[in-house]
Protein backbone atom coordinates (compact mmCIF):
# COMPACT_ATOMS: atom_id res chain seq x y z
CA UNK A 1 0.00 0.00 0.00
CA UNK A 2 1.38 3.46 -0.87
CA UNK A 3 2.30 5.94 1.81
CA UNK A 4 0.24 9.07 2.29
CA UNK A 5 1.78 12.49 1.72
CA UNK A 6 2.80 13.03 5.33
CA UNK A 7 4.47 9.65 5.60
CA UNK A 8 6.28 10.28 2.33
CA UNK A 9 7.52 13.68 3.51
CA UNK A 10 8.79 12.07 6.68
CA UNK A 11 10.59 9.38 4.67
CA UNK A 12 12.25 12.05 2.50
CA UNK A 13 13.38 14.00 5.54
CA UNK A 14 14.76 10.79 6.99
CA UNK A 15 17.04 10.51 3.99
CA UNK A 16 14.95 8.59 1.46
CA UNK A 17 15.39 10.97 -1.46
CA UNK A 18 13.67 8.61 -3.91
CA UNK A 19 10.42 8.86 -1.95
CA UNK A 20 9.99 12.43 -3.17
CA UNK A 21 9.25 11.01 -6.62
CA UNK A 22 5.93 9.69 -5.32
CA UNK A 23 4.90 13.21 -4.30
CA UNK A 24 5.96 14.58 -7.68
CA UNK A 25 3.97 11.94 -9.54
CA UNK A 26 0.92 12.48 -7.33
CA UNK A 27 0.75 16.27 -7.64
CA UNK A 28 2.38 17.23 -10.94
CA UNK A 29 -0.87 17.16 -12.95
CA UNK A 30 -2.69 19.62 -10.68
CA UNK A 31 0.37 21.84 -10.51
CA UNK A 32 0.66 21.87 -14.26
CA UNK A 33 -2.97 22.91 -14.57
CA UNK A 34 -2.63 25.92 -12.26
CA UNK A 35 0.74 26.85 -13.74
CA UNK A 36 -0.77 26.86 -17.19
CA UNK A 37 -3.69 28.99 -16.03
CA UNK A 38 -1.27 31.61 -14.72
CA UNK A 39 1.44 31.54 -17.35
CA UNK A 40 -0.84 30.77 -20.29
CA UNK A 41 2.00 28.87 -21.86
CA UNK A 42 2.67 25.15 -21.94
CA UNK A 43 6.46 25.32 -21.83
CA UNK A 44 6.43 27.89 -19.04
CA UNK A 45 3.94 25.81 -17.11
CA UNK A 46 6.24 22.79 -17.30
CA UNK A 47 9.14 24.92 -16.09
CA UNK A 48 7.00 26.14 -13.22
CA UNK A 49 6.11 22.59 -12.19
CA UNK A 50 9.77 21.57 -12.07
CA UNK A 51 10.78 24.71 -10.22
CA UNK A 52 7.94 24.29 -7.72
CA UNK A 53 8.97 20.74 -6.87
CA UNK A 54 12.60 21.78 -6.56
CA UNK A 55 11.74 24.66 -4.24
CA UNK A 56 9.39 22.40 -2.35
CA UNK A 57 12.13 19.85 -1.80
CA UNK A 58 14.53 22.49 -0.49
CA UNK A 59 11.91 23.86 1.89
CA UNK A 60 10.56 20.49 2.93
CA UNK A 61 11.86 20.86 6.49
CA UNK A 62 9.60 23.87 6.93
CA UNK A 63 6.53 21.89 5.87
CA UNK A 64 4.28 21.51 8.90
CA UNK A 65 2.62 18.19 9.29
CA UNK A 66 -0.71 19.73 10.17
CA UNK A 67 -0.92 21.25 6.67
CA UNK A 68 -1.89 19.46 3.48
CA UNK A 69 1.09 18.83 1.22
CA UNK A 70 -1.10 19.46 -1.83
CA UNK A 71 -2.04 22.95 -0.59
CA UNK A 72 1.52 23.72 0.41
CA UNK A 73 3.07 22.74 -2.93
CA UNK A 74 0.22 24.45 -4.79
CA UNK A 75 1.15 27.74 -3.12
CA UNK A 76 4.76 27.27 -4.07
CA UNK A 77 3.73 26.62 -7.66
CA UNK A 78 1.64 29.80 -7.74
CA UNK A 79 4.65 31.78 -6.48
CA UNK A 80 6.88 30.19 -9.11
CA UNK A 81 4.34 30.96 -11.82
CA UNK A 82 4.11 34.52 -10.60
CA UNK A 83 7.89 34.83 -10.73
CA UNK A 84 7.81 33.39 -14.21
CA UNK A 85 5.30 35.83 -15.62
CA UNK A 86 6.90 38.68 -13.72
CA UNK A 87 10.13 37.83 -15.51
CA UNK A 88 8.38 37.53 -18.83
CA UNK A 89 7.00 41.02 -18.62
CA UNK A 90 10.46 42.46 -19.01
CA UNK A 91 11.28 39.92 -21.71
CA UNK A 92 8.14 40.70 -23.69
CA UNK A 93 8.75 44.41 -23.88
CA UNK A 94 12.19 43.74 -25.33
CA UNK A 95 11.00 41.18 -27.81
CA UNK A 96 8.05 43.21 -29.04
CA UNK A 97 10.38 46.07 -29.88
CA UNK A 98 12.35 43.79 -32.15
CA UNK A 99 10.22 44.03 -35.29
CA UNK A 100 12.68 42.30 -37.55
CA UNK A 101 12.04 38.92 -36.02
CA UNK A 102 9.08 37.27 -37.78
CA UNK A 103 8.74 34.66 -35.00
CA UNK A 104 7.63 37.37 -32.62
CA UNK A 105 4.62 38.38 -34.67
CA UNK A 106 2.17 36.76 -32.29
CA UNK A 107 3.73 38.43 -29.29
CA UNK A 108 3.28 41.80 -30.93
CA UNK A 109 -0.41 41.13 -31.42
CA UNK A 110 -0.79 40.43 -27.70
CA UNK A 111 1.00 43.61 -26.71
CA UNK A 112 -0.83 46.79 -25.72
CA UNK A 113 0.71 48.56 -28.66
CA UNK A 114 -1.39 46.45 -31.01
CA UNK A 115 -4.51 48.04 -29.54
CA UNK A 116 -7.98 46.61 -29.02
CA UNK A 117 -9.38 48.10 -32.22
CA UNK A 118 -6.99 46.15 -34.38
CA UNK A 119 -7.80 42.95 -32.55
CA UNK A 120 -11.51 43.58 -32.90
CA UNK A 121 -11.26 44.30 -36.55
CA UNK A 122 -9.56 41.00 -37.16
CA UNK A 123 -12.31 39.29 -35.19
CA UNK A 124 -9.94 37.75 -32.76
CA UNK A 125 -12.12 37.72 -29.69
CA UNK A 126 -9.92 35.20 -27.96
CA UNK A 127 -6.87 37.32 -28.65
CA UNK A 128 -8.73 40.36 -27.34
CA UNK A 129 -9.43 38.57 -24.10
CA UNK A 130 -5.85 37.40 -23.94
CA UNK A 131 -4.70 40.96 -24.47
CA UNK A 132 -6.99 42.18 -21.68
CA UNK A 133 -5.86 39.43 -19.37
CA UNK A 134 -2.16 39.83 -19.99
CA UNK A 135 -2.32 43.58 -19.61
CA UNK A 136 -3.22 43.06 -15.95
CA UNK A 137 -0.45 43.09 -13.41
CA UNK A 138 0.94 39.68 -12.56
CA UNK A 139 -0.71 39.75 -9.13
CA UNK A 140 -4.09 40.81 -10.51
CA UNK A 141 -4.00 38.20 -13.23
CA UNK A 142 -2.98 35.43 -10.86
CA UNK A 143 -5.55 36.45 -8.26
CA UNK A 144 -8.23 36.57 -10.93
CA UNK A 145 -7.29 33.19 -12.38
CA UNK A 146 -7.24 31.58 -8.95
CA UNK A 147 -10.66 33.06 -8.15
CA UNK A 148 -12.36 32.63 -11.47
CA UNK A 149 -10.98 29.30 -12.67
CA UNK A 150 -9.68 27.54 -9.58
CA UNK A 151 -12.46 28.71 -7.27
CA UNK A 152 -10.03 29.78 -4.55
CA UNK A 153 -11.26 31.97 -1.70
CA UNK A 154 -9.69 35.30 -0.77
CA UNK A 155 -7.84 33.62 2.07
CA UNK A 156 -6.44 30.93 -0.21
CA UNK A 157 -5.37 33.44 -2.82
CA UNK A 158 -3.77 35.61 -0.17
CA UNK A 159 -1.86 32.64 1.21
CA UNK A 160 -0.70 31.60 -2.24
CA UNK A 161 0.44 35.09 -3.18
CA UNK A 162 1.83 35.97 0.23
CA UNK A 163 -0.51 38.93 0.69
CA UNK A 164 -3.34 39.61 3.16
CA UNK A 165 -6.73 38.14 2.19
CA UNK A 166 -8.23 41.60 1.79
CA UNK A 167 -5.46 42.62 -0.59
CA UNK A 168 -6.15 39.43 -2.55
CA UNK A 169 -9.83 40.35 -2.80
CA UNK A 170 -8.95 43.84 -3.93
CA UNK A 171 -6.66 42.38 -6.59
CA UNK A 172 -9.58 40.30 -7.89
CA UNK A 173 -11.86 43.34 -7.89
CA UNK A 174 -9.35 45.42 -9.80
CA UNK A 175 -8.79 42.62 -12.29
CA UNK A 176 -12.51 42.21 -12.97
CA UNK A 177 -13.00 45.96 -13.36
CA UNK A 178 -10.11 46.28 -15.78
CA UNK A 179 -11.17 43.26 -17.78
CA UNK A 180 -14.73 44.51 -18.11
CA UNK A 181 -13.53 47.91 -19.09
CA UNK A 182 -11.13 46.61 -21.73
CA UNK A 183 -13.57 44.06 -23.07
CA UNK A 184 -16.48 46.49 -23.26
CA UNK A 185 -16.24 46.68 -27.10
CA UNK A 186 -16.94 42.93 -27.23
CA UNK A 187 -20.27 43.50 -25.50
CA UNK A 188 -21.40 45.68 -28.37
CA UNK A 189 -20.32 43.11 -30.93
CA UNK A 190 -22.35 40.30 -29.38
CA UNK B 1 -31.92 53.04 -1.53
CA UNK B 2 -28.17 52.64 -1.72
CA UNK B 3 -27.12 50.62 -4.70
CA UNK B 4 -24.56 47.86 -4.53
CA UNK B 5 -21.02 48.72 -5.52
CA UNK B 6 -19.26 46.81 -8.26
CA UNK B 7 -17.12 45.13 -5.59
CA UNK B 8 -20.23 43.88 -3.83
CA UNK B 9 -21.63 42.58 -7.09
CA UNK B 10 -18.35 40.78 -7.81
CA UNK B 11 -18.38 39.34 -4.31
CA UNK B 12 -21.94 38.14 -4.85
CA UNK B 13 -21.00 36.54 -8.18
CA UNK B 14 -18.00 34.60 -6.88
CA UNK B 15 -19.58 33.59 -3.60
CA UNK B 16 -22.49 32.15 -5.59
CA UNK B 17 -24.97 34.17 -3.59
CA UNK B 18 -23.43 33.61 -0.17
CA UNK B 19 -22.30 37.24 0.14
CA UNK B 20 -25.85 38.14 1.21
CA UNK B 21 -26.76 40.67 -1.46
CA UNK B 22 -29.32 38.41 -3.15
CA UNK B 23 -32.35 40.06 -1.57
CA UNK B 24 -31.20 43.51 -2.58
CA UNK B 25 -30.62 42.38 -6.14
CA UNK B 26 -34.14 40.94 -6.25
CA UNK B 27 -35.66 44.15 -4.93
CA UNK B 28 -33.59 46.67 -6.91
CA UNK B 29 -34.01 46.68 -10.67
CA UNK B 30 -30.91 48.79 -11.23
CA UNK B 31 -28.67 46.47 -9.25
CA UNK B 32 -30.30 43.43 -10.85
CA UNK B 33 -29.43 44.83 -14.25
CA UNK B 34 -25.85 45.60 -13.19
CA UNK B 35 -25.48 42.13 -11.72
CA UNK B 36 -26.84 40.50 -14.87
CA UNK B 37 -24.34 42.46 -16.99
CA UNK B 38 -21.46 41.50 -14.72
CA UNK B 39 -22.47 37.83 -14.71
CA UNK B 40 -22.80 37.86 -18.47
CA UNK B 41 -19.34 39.38 -18.94
CA UNK B 42 -17.66 36.94 -16.61
CA UNK B 43 -19.58 33.90 -17.86
CA UNK B 44 -18.61 34.66 -21.43
CA UNK B 45 -14.91 34.93 -20.76
CA UNK B 46 -13.03 32.23 -22.58
CA UNK B 47 -9.81 30.73 -21.38
CA UNK B 48 -7.44 28.29 -22.93
CA UNK B 49 -8.00 24.84 -21.49
CA UNK B 50 -4.80 23.42 -19.99
CA UNK B 51 -3.47 20.75 -22.33
CA UNK B 52 -3.70 17.22 -21.00
CA UNK B 53 -0.51 15.68 -19.64
CA UNK B 54 -0.10 11.97 -20.17
CA UNK B 55 0.10 9.51 -17.29
CA UNK B 56 3.89 9.43 -17.43
CA UNK B 57 4.21 13.20 -16.99
CA UNK B 58 4.79 13.00 -13.24
CA UNK B 59 7.50 10.37 -13.74
CA UNK B 60 9.23 12.60 -16.27
CA UNK B 61 9.18 15.57 -13.91
CA UNK B 62 10.50 13.37 -11.14
CA UNK B 63 13.36 12.07 -13.29
CA UNK B 64 14.26 15.55 -14.49
CA UNK B 65 14.65 16.99 -11.02
CA UNK B 66 16.07 13.90 -9.29
CA UNK B 67 19.75 14.73 -10.04
CA UNK B 68 19.27 18.17 -8.47
CA UNK B 69 17.99 16.88 -5.15
CA UNK B 70 20.52 16.34 -2.39
CA UNK B 71 19.48 13.65 0.10
CA UNK B 72 18.42 14.88 3.52
CA UNK B 73 20.46 13.65 6.44
CA UNK B 74 18.33 11.48 8.71
CA UNK B 75 16.62 13.82 11.09
CA UNK B 76 17.97 14.37 14.56
CA UNK B 77 15.52 17.08 15.27
CA UNK B 78 12.96 14.82 16.88
CA UNK B 79 15.52 13.33 19.23
CA UNK B 80 16.83 16.73 20.20
CA UNK B 81 13.31 18.01 20.51
CA UNK B 82 12.26 15.17 22.78
CA UNK B 83 15.53 15.42 24.72
CA UNK B 84 15.03 19.12 25.29
CA UNK B 85 11.49 18.76 26.54
CA UNK B 86 12.39 15.77 28.66
CA UNK B 87 15.34 17.66 30.12
CA UNK B 88 13.16 20.66 30.92
CA UNK B 89 10.44 18.55 32.49
CA UNK B 90 12.95 16.66 34.61
CA UNK B 91 14.59 19.92 35.67
CA UNK B 92 11.18 21.28 36.67
CA UNK B 93 10.41 18.09 38.56
CA UNK B 94 13.77 18.18 40.32
CA UNK B 95 13.16 21.80 41.33
CA UNK B 96 9.76 20.84 42.67
CA UNK B 97 11.20 17.98 44.68
CA UNK B 98 13.96 20.13 46.15
CA UNK B 99 11.45 22.89 46.92
CA UNK B 100 9.14 20.37 48.57
CA UNK B 101 12.03 19.03 50.59
CA UNK B 102 13.06 22.43 51.86
CA UNK B 103 9.46 23.43 52.43
CA UNK B 104 9.15 20.33 54.56
CA UNK B 105 12.24 21.25 56.52
CA UNK B 106 11.01 24.78 57.00
CA UNK B 107 7.67 23.50 58.14
CA UNK B 108 9.43 21.12 60.49
CA UNK B 109 11.36 23.96 62.10
CA UNK B 110 8.25 26.02 62.65
CA UNK B 111 5.93 23.25 63.74
CA UNK B 112 7.60 22.30 67.04
CA UNK B 113 7.54 25.90 68.18
CA UNK B 114 3.82 26.17 67.44
CA UNK B 115 3.18 22.86 69.08
CA UNK B 116 5.22 23.89 72.08
CA UNK B 117 3.23 27.09 72.39
CA UNK B 118 -0.10 25.26 72.14
CA UNK B 119 0.87 22.37 74.32
CA UNK B 120 4.18 22.68 76.08
CA UNK B 121 3.89 19.18 77.42
CA UNK B 122 3.68 17.57 73.96
CA UNK B 123 6.96 15.98 72.88
CA UNK B 124 8.75 17.44 69.84
CA UNK B 125 8.92 14.09 68.10
CA UNK B 126 5.31 14.47 66.95
CA UNK B 127 6.52 16.78 64.16
CA UNK B 128 8.54 13.98 62.61
CA UNK B 129 5.90 12.02 60.64
CA UNK B 130 5.09 14.75 58.05
CA UNK B 131 8.79 15.19 57.35
CA UNK B 132 9.14 11.46 57.03
CA UNK B 133 6.31 11.33 54.54
CA UNK B 134 7.88 14.06 52.42
CA UNK B 135 11.21 12.30 52.50
CA UNK B 136 9.60 9.03 51.44
CA UNK B 137 7.82 10.74 48.55
CA UNK B 138 11.01 12.48 47.43
CA UNK B 139 13.00 9.28 47.77
CA UNK B 140 10.39 7.28 45.89
CA UNK B 141 10.48 9.65 42.97
CA UNK B 142 14.25 9.82 43.02
CA UNK B 143 14.67 6.06 43.01
CA UNK B 144 12.12 5.77 40.23
CA UNK B 145 14.03 8.20 38.03
CA UNK B 146 17.35 6.65 38.98
CA UNK B 147 16.11 3.23 37.96
CA UNK B 148 14.98 4.59 34.59
CA UNK B 149 18.35 6.21 34.06
CA UNK B 150 20.17 3.00 34.93
CA UNK B 151 18.00 1.00 32.54
CA UNK B 152 18.69 3.52 29.77
CA UNK B 153 22.41 3.43 30.54
CA UNK B 154 22.41 -0.36 30.54
CA UNK B 155 20.91 -0.46 27.05
CA UNK B 156 22.60 2.65 25.65
CA UNK B 157 24.48 2.38 22.41
CA UNK B 158 27.85 3.80 23.46
CA UNK B 159 28.59 5.09 19.97
CA UNK B 160 25.37 7.03 19.60
CA UNK B 161 25.56 10.66 20.67
CA UNK B 162 21.77 10.84 20.36
CA UNK B 163 21.46 8.22 23.09
CA UNK B 164 24.23 9.56 25.28
CA UNK B 165 23.25 13.22 25.34
CA UNK B 166 19.87 12.75 27.10
CA UNK B 167 21.59 10.49 29.65
CA UNK B 168 24.02 13.26 30.53
CA UNK B 169 21.20 15.80 30.87
CA UNK B 170 19.19 13.49 33.07
CA UNK B 171 22.24 12.71 35.25
CA UNK B 172 22.80 16.42 35.79
CA UNK B 173 19.23 16.96 36.86
CA UNK B 174 19.38 13.98 39.28
CA UNK B 175 22.63 14.91 41.00
CA UNK B 176 21.26 17.47 43.44
CA UNK B 177 18.33 15.32 44.55
CA UNK B 178 20.63 12.31 44.93
CA UNK B 179 22.96 14.19 47.28
CA UNK B 180 20.08 15.38 49.42
CA UNK B 181 18.66 11.87 49.62
CA UNK B 182 22.09 10.43 50.44
CA UNK B 183 22.68 12.94 53.23
CA UNK B 184 19.25 12.21 54.62
CA UNK B 185 19.91 8.46 54.49
CA UNK B 186 23.15 8.99 56.42
CA UNK B 187 21.33 11.04 59.06
CA UNK B 188 18.53 8.53 59.46
CA UNK B 189 21.02 5.72 59.84
CA UNK B 190 20.04 3.75 56.76
CA UNK B 191 23.43 2.39 55.65
CA UNK B 192 22.06 0.28 52.82
CA UNK B 193 20.32 3.23 51.22
CA UNK B 194 23.25 5.56 51.89
CA UNK B 195 25.66 3.10 50.27
CA UNK B 196 23.51 2.65 47.15
CA UNK B 197 23.00 6.39 46.82
CA UNK B 198 26.75 6.89 47.28
CA UNK B 199 27.39 4.64 44.28
CA UNK B 200 24.64 6.39 42.40
CA UNK B 201 26.30 9.70 43.24
CA UNK B 202 29.56 8.51 41.76
CA UNK B 203 27.85 7.26 38.61
CA UNK B 204 25.80 10.43 38.13
CA UNK B 205 28.89 12.55 38.67
CA UNK B 206 30.76 10.63 36.00
CA UNK B 207 27.86 10.88 33.57
CA UNK B 208 27.20 14.55 34.20
CA UNK B 209 30.66 15.98 34.55
CA UNK B 210 32.95 13.91 32.40
CA UNK B 211 35.63 16.29 31.10
CA UNK B 212 35.37 16.59 27.34
CA UNK B 213 31.93 14.96 27.29
CA UNK B 214 30.93 11.33 27.30
CA UNK B 215 32.68 9.06 24.91
CA UNK B 216 32.01 5.46 23.99
CA UNK B 217 34.79 4.14 26.24
CA UNK B 218 33.40 5.95 29.31
CA UNK B 219 29.89 4.71 28.64
CA UNK B 220 31.12 1.14 28.27
CA UNK B 221 33.14 1.43 31.49
CA UNK B 222 30.18 2.85 33.40
CA UNK B 223 27.95 0.08 32.07
CA UNK B 224 30.49 -2.50 33.29
CA UNK B 225 30.82 -0.85 36.70
CA UNK B 226 27.10 -0.64 37.06
CA UNK B 227 26.73 -4.33 36.27
CA UNK B 228 29.59 -5.31 38.60
CA UNK B 229 28.08 -3.34 41.48
CA UNK B 230 24.60 -4.65 40.83
CA UNK B 231 23.49 -1.04 41.22
CA UNK B 232 20.32 -1.42 39.20
CA UNK B 233 19.31 -4.40 41.33
CA UNK B 234 20.01 -2.46 44.51
CA UNK B 235 17.93 0.46 43.38
CA UNK B 236 15.07 -1.88 42.53
CA UNK B 237 15.26 -3.48 45.95
CA UNK B 238 15.27 -0.08 47.62
CA UNK B 239 12.29 0.96 45.54
CA UNK B 240 10.41 -2.14 46.61
CA UNK B 241 10.79 -0.98 50.23
CA UNK B 242 9.06 2.30 49.54
CA UNK B 243 5.44 1.13 50.00
CA UNK B 244 6.35 -0.18 53.46
CA UNK B 245 8.03 3.09 54.34
CA UNK B 246 5.02 5.02 53.07
CA UNK B 247 2.73 2.90 55.18
CA UNK B 248 4.96 3.40 58.20
CA UNK B 249 5.08 7.15 57.61
CA UNK B 250 1.28 7.30 57.27
CA UNK B 251 0.85 5.28 60.46
CA UNK B 252 3.28 7.55 62.26
CA UNK B 253 1.35 10.55 61.06
CA UNK B 254 -1.96 9.17 62.32
CA UNK B 255 -0.46 8.40 65.71
CA UNK B 256 0.93 11.91 65.83
CA UNK B 257 -2.49 13.34 65.16
CA UNK B 258 -4.27 11.39 67.86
Amino acid sequence: MGKNDHETVKAVLDGDKEAYGALVVRHSQSLFRVAFRITGNEADAEDVVQEAFLRGYRKLESFESRAQFSTWIYRIAVRCALDKIGGHRADDSTRVADETDPELEQLQVADKAAGPDRLLLSGEIGAMQAWALYSLTATERTAFMLRHLEGCTGEEIGAALGIPPNAAKQAVFRAVKKLRSRLAPLREMR
Amino acid sequence: MNHLSEEELIEQYYSKGAAGFGQHIQDCAECAEAYAALSSDLDKMQFATPPERDAAYGERVSRSIAPLLPAYQPRRRSWLHIGLWRGLSYAALASLIVAAFFAGRLWEHRQPKTAAVNNPAQPEVQAAPPKQRIVVVVLSDHLDRSERLLVELKHADADSEEMVSPLRDEARSLLAANRICRQNAAKTDDPELAKALGRMDHLLDELANQPGGLNAATITRLQDEMDADGLLFQVRVLRSRIPEQQAAAAAGSKEGNI
